[in-house]
């Protein structure tokens, strides 16, 4: 389980306490990784008030063990987001 | 005499009606952005939230229906509180859409390399992925 989020490795950790989150946890605030993945959310209009350029597309992805890309998840909507129950049901599919 | 009493009579039940509109205006957008917040926290806004939309601008039309009748303060209170409410959520759900990403990576292509620092500002590198089946997620960060 990996993350990427253009918070600032310390502000990842104050999250990550709070909210006790797993995993591998990812800083991108120049949204190179965004970027890499075609995830920059060009719609925004109006700036994250972290400081970031902008914000990647909210997206989950499953990855098979040679880097292929199994399942993708994108929200068209900040204020939706693959819920734990939908990306359980993709895993399943996938790993059966 | 008598006149002027009925006519306050009749006055006094308007302004029943215009505060029962307030009140009841405010109840209704309370109830609704209570669901709106229950299904964020399940992370279950649903795709189409005309219900929700339809239910903020019935709250805004009560609470302005209010104004009209009359109502007394505390309904105009409770009115202005429902048109404030009703209207910010349905225009929050109109600009809330946003452009997917159409060069994005799709199923079927190949991860780029990538790296970066964790948050224990530890350099990470994609390539120690390699043979490993991953779940990996972009999101907006905490605020």
């Amino acid at each position: 389980m990996i993350t990427v989020s253009t918070d600032l490795p310390e502000e990842i950790l104050e999250g990550r306490r709070n909210h006790g989150l797993n995993g591998r946890m990812l800083s991108d605030r120049d949204l190179t990784v965004t970027d890499a993945f075609g995830l920059r959310n060009q719609g925004m209009h109006s700036g994250p008030p972290s400081g970031a350029e902008s914000l990647p597309v909210p997206t989950t992805l499953l990855i098979d063990r040679n880097g292929e890309v199994l399942w993708v998840d994108h929200s068209e909507n900040y204020q939706r987001r693959s819920g734990p129950e939908y990306v359980l049901a993709a895993l399943k599919t996938h790993l059966d | 005499m008598k006149g002027t009493a009925e006519a306050g009579v009749a006055k006094g039940k308007t302004k029943n009606v215009g505060t029962t509109l307030g009140l009841l205006s405010l109840v209704l957008a309370a109830i609704t952005v209570a669901l709106w917040f229950r299904q964020i926290n399940q992370v279950a806004i649903p795709e189409n939230r005309s219900a929700f939309v339809l239910s903020f601008l019935t709250a805004v039309a009560l609470g302005i229906g209010a104004f009209f009748a009359r109502t007394r303060w505390f309904g105009g209170v409770a009115a202005v509180l429902a048109i404030v409410v009703g209207g910010f959520f349905p225009f929050s759900v109109a600009i809330s859409r946003q452009e997917v990403a159409l060069n994005g990576i799709r199923v079927g292509d190949t991860v780029p390399h990538f790296t970066a620092l964790d948050d224990q500002s530890q350099f990470f590198d994609s390539t120690s992925l390699e043979g490993r089946l991953v779940l990996m997620k972009f999101f907006r960060g905490h605020w």
